[in-house]
């Protein structure tokens, strides 16, 4: 068993103990942040490639996302059952708290061509329309600095449309082939914050 | 110390000398730098013939962007040097008209920062930040056009969808109101304009489901005073079958009526955003504006009906908001092909060459539409400025090509007239795209277009800028840029036209020809509209080079002022 299967047990384990509540009885914020560091990282860097970098990340998309996957418009194994514990309030606490964190340094390079490669794919598609410059502004994700496997698993999930929760993703991202997703992901991964 | 008043007197001389034959309705001698007074009605009102100022985010309440200083014109443009370049501390999308008071110029950048500068020296007077809430929803890029100056204060609209008015003088907040929920997708990009006690605005939101509007506040207390919703509450219309040139825009009418009986009129969530400000008649106490998309974007399956009064001109009057007049360019719009580009009042000719008081609008299919200011009607609509190819081809699952993409034509980038040619000039976008349609259900507050519009790669984009005779319809002139333009123009009595480009380029054309007379590279692409004003004596052009997010030009954060060198 991986380090990350064995996380990922002891956390749906302790999901499954207790059903959906409209408020998590108990809530201490500490303690909900230690668990989210269990994935996402004690210093904000997440234990596997593909988790996402939280800590720095816009408020108002923190707390989207866990409403979401509270309400069943995003799934995810471990994320699901979390969210579904908390109220609206409780979701604010914690995304105030990640989104006042300092975004997490994490070492990734882009490749000869990538930079070229995904410009042209943001082009084709306006994606500077909504995402800027890739530092993110309230309901819109940081990407800059962000995993690349983590950003190349959410492109694939959203043209696959395995993540729904956000529909003109899947249309933009059902255009472009492996090779561009791949490209975007290491180049977006490799910006420098500002 | 110069002698200032001599050497207005001299300029305002070799002014009249060099000046080509252009009207120049009243240019008053120059005023001094600085003295502050406040803008007043009568100011607002006479904007057009004022040679000193440039007091409207179109230059007028008519919005002709036609200024009438002629200092700088055809016989010495080739002397313009830049004068100051003020860097603002914001490196992102700039589409600001620079105003101009007494001297004192007011910019505002992306993410709704504002400065006062000396329009003589581009030194800052003040710098404003707007205090930014949590929840910021908006399309497309965190632009804003600018602000709206009266009285001593100035008024921006945010990103949060606030209205926020600000001491002229120093920046400082005086009051600030909420418009709409910013969390349902509205958002402030465009400029205010002030009408005596009202603040006009409309909103952003018509890729996020809202429900558009265009309010008035109290610009002494931001007291809402009337609010007109774009979309009324029955937005089915006359099922109109063809758009505003007679083209078949092939709905399926039986589908739509049987769509309506099951899910009923979804006027809650039809959209109809109003980018740009409204022109204002105020002899007959009316303002005209367009009205932006139907939400979903490119998915009429959702939205049965003419989706009144999206894609459309509506006249409302200035005192209570009510409705007047409207006329539909495209019924139940599934191409993004709307109105953006704000109106001009000026005289046309009619159909029988009659002079009428007339409304100009560059649409986003890439007609220069002209109608009759009374009735909302049109009059004619101008030979096609872009390419347009399989209009009125549906969106399919697969995507399907049709021209104009759905940039246009002409994006939200405002016209400028010269009255005395009547000929009106439209910056155009020729971007190949496809139109994909996917239903999905409506996302509360997030984007929701329905689809997707994807830019063709391997086809060639270009754009244009075009002179239209208004009063036939026929391109007078017409000069390819090498990439789409997006921006604004301004025509001035000095015979010119001046425009900017993705690429950093600005520059001047002969107005009567389209001929190039001057360019300056500016570094970052020039994608808002210019503006000019005089001072102590001496003309000035000014813009701001700050790229597009739309489009994505290359972002900077200049504000550049030119003046003719000694």
């Amino acid at each position: 068993m991986t380090l990350r299967s064995a996380r990922l047990l002891v956390l749906l384990a302790a999901t499954a103990l207790a059903p959906p509540a409209s408020a998590k009885d108990g809530f201490v914020l500490d303690d909900e942040v230690a668990i989210c560091a269990g994935c996402h990282g004690e210093d904000g860097v997440p234990v596997d490639p593909e988790y996402p970098a939280i800590w720095g990340q816009q408020y108002f998309y923190i707390y989207t996302q866990l409403r979401d996957y509270a309400a069943g418009r995003r799934e995810n194994e471990i994320m699901t059952g979390v969210a579904a514990e908390y109220d609206k309030d409780q979701a604010k606490q914690l995304a105030e708290h990640f989104a006042a964190q300092t975004w997490p340094a994490i070492p990734s390079q882009a490749q000869d061509g990538d930079e070229a490669l995904a410009n042209t794919a943001f082009t084709a598609a306006q994606c500077s329309a909504c995402h800027g410059k890739w530092q993110g502004d309230s309901r819109i994700p940081r990407l800059a600095g962000q995993q690349a496997g983590y950003l190349s698993k959410t492109m694939h999930d959203f043209k696959t449309e395995v993540r729904m929760n956000a529909p003109d993703m899947s249309n933009i991202m059902k255009q472009y082939d492996e090779p561009t997703i791949e490209a975007m992901a290491r180049y977006l991964s490799s910006l420098v914050l500002h | 110390m110069r002698d200032w008043s001599r050497l207005a007197a001299s300029c305002l001389a070799a002014l009249v000398a060099s000046a080509p034959a252009h009207a120049q309705d009243e240019t008053s001698a120059s005023t001094l730098y600085g003295d502050l007074q406040s803008v007043t009605q009568s100011m607002l009102s006479r904007a057009a013939g004022d040679g000193n100022n440039f007091l409207h985010t179109n230059g007028n309440y008519a919005q002709t962007r036609y200024y009438p200083a002629s200092q700088i014109n055809t016989g010495n443009v080739r002397n313009l040097r830049p004068a100051w370049i003020f860097q603002t501390d914001i490196v992102d999308s700039m589409e600001t008209s620079p105003i101009v008071v007494n001297g004192v110029m007011y910019i505002t950048t992306a993410f709704n920062e504002v400065y006062a500068i000396d329009a003589r020296t581009g030194a800052q007077i003040w710098h404003h930040k707007h205090s930014m809430g949590p929840v910021t929803t908006y399309c497309c890029g965190p632009n804003n056009r600018g602000v709206a100056v009266a009285g001593d204060k100035v008024f921006m609209g945010t990103l949060d969808a606030k209205l926020v008015a600000l001491d002229a003088k120093t920046g400082k907040q005086l009051w600030e109101t909420q418009i709409a929920d910013a969390e349902l997708g509205y958002s402030e990009t465009m400029a205010p304009s002030v009408v005596e006690n009202m603040v006009l605005i409309g909103t952003n939101g018509g890729e996020y489901g809202i429900r558009g509007f265009v309010k008035a506040f109290d610009t002494e207390t931001g007291e809402l005073i009337w609010t007109f919703n774009t979309v009324p509450e029955d937005s089915v219309g006359v099922w109109a079958t063809h758009d505003a040139t007679g083209r078949d825009m092939h709905r399926d009418i039986d589908a739509e009526k049987a769509s309506l009986e099951s899910m009923g009129d979804p006027y809650e969530t039809l959209g109809g955003g109003v980018w740009q400000n409204p022109a204002v008649d105020l002899a007959e106490r009316r303002i005209y504006f367009v009205v932006g998309n139907p939400s979903p974007d490119l998915d009429g399956s959702l939205r049965p009906g003419d989706n009144l009064y999206t894609d459309s001109l509506v006249s409302v009057n200035l005192d209570t908001g009510e409705y007047v007049c409207h006329f539909q360019y495209i019924a139940h719009d599934v191409w993004d092909l709307d109105a953006v580009s704000p109106p001009i009042i000026t005289t046309v000719k009619d159909d029988a060459g009659n002079d009428v008081k007339g409304i100009l609008h560059g649409g986003k299919t890439g007609h220069v539409y002209v109608h009759k200011a009374d009735d909302c009607s049109l009059i004619r609509y101008s030979e096609a400025m872009v390419p347009q190819e399989d209009m009125w081809t549906l969106p399919t699952a697969e995507g399907a090509r049709m021209l104009p993409g759905a940039n246009g034509g002409v994006e939200w980038s405002p016209m400028a007239i010269d009255p005395s040619l009547h000929l009106t000039y439209a910056i155009n976008l020729h971007q190949p795209m496809t139109y994909t349609v996917r239903s999905t259900p409506y996302p509360e507050g997030k984007i929701w277009l329905g689809g997707s519009f994807d830019v063709i790669p391997d086809e060639a984009q270009w754009g244009n800028i075009t002179a239209v005779d208004y009063n036939t319809g026929d391109i007078a002139w017409q000069v390819r840029t090498a990439e789409p333009m997006i921006g604004g123009v301004l025509a001035t009595a000095g015979g010119l036209v001046f425009t900017g480009e993705g690429n950093g380029l600005f520059k001047a054309y002969d107005s009567s020809n389209g001929g190039e007379l001057w360019r300056f590279q500016a570094g970052a692409g020039v994608n808002a509209p210019p503006s000019s004003y005089t001072v102590e004596g001496q003309q000035y052009i000014v813009v701001a080079a700050g790229g597009n997010s739309q489009l994505n030009y290359k972002r900077g954060n200049n504000i550049i002022a030119f003046t003719l060198a000694d």
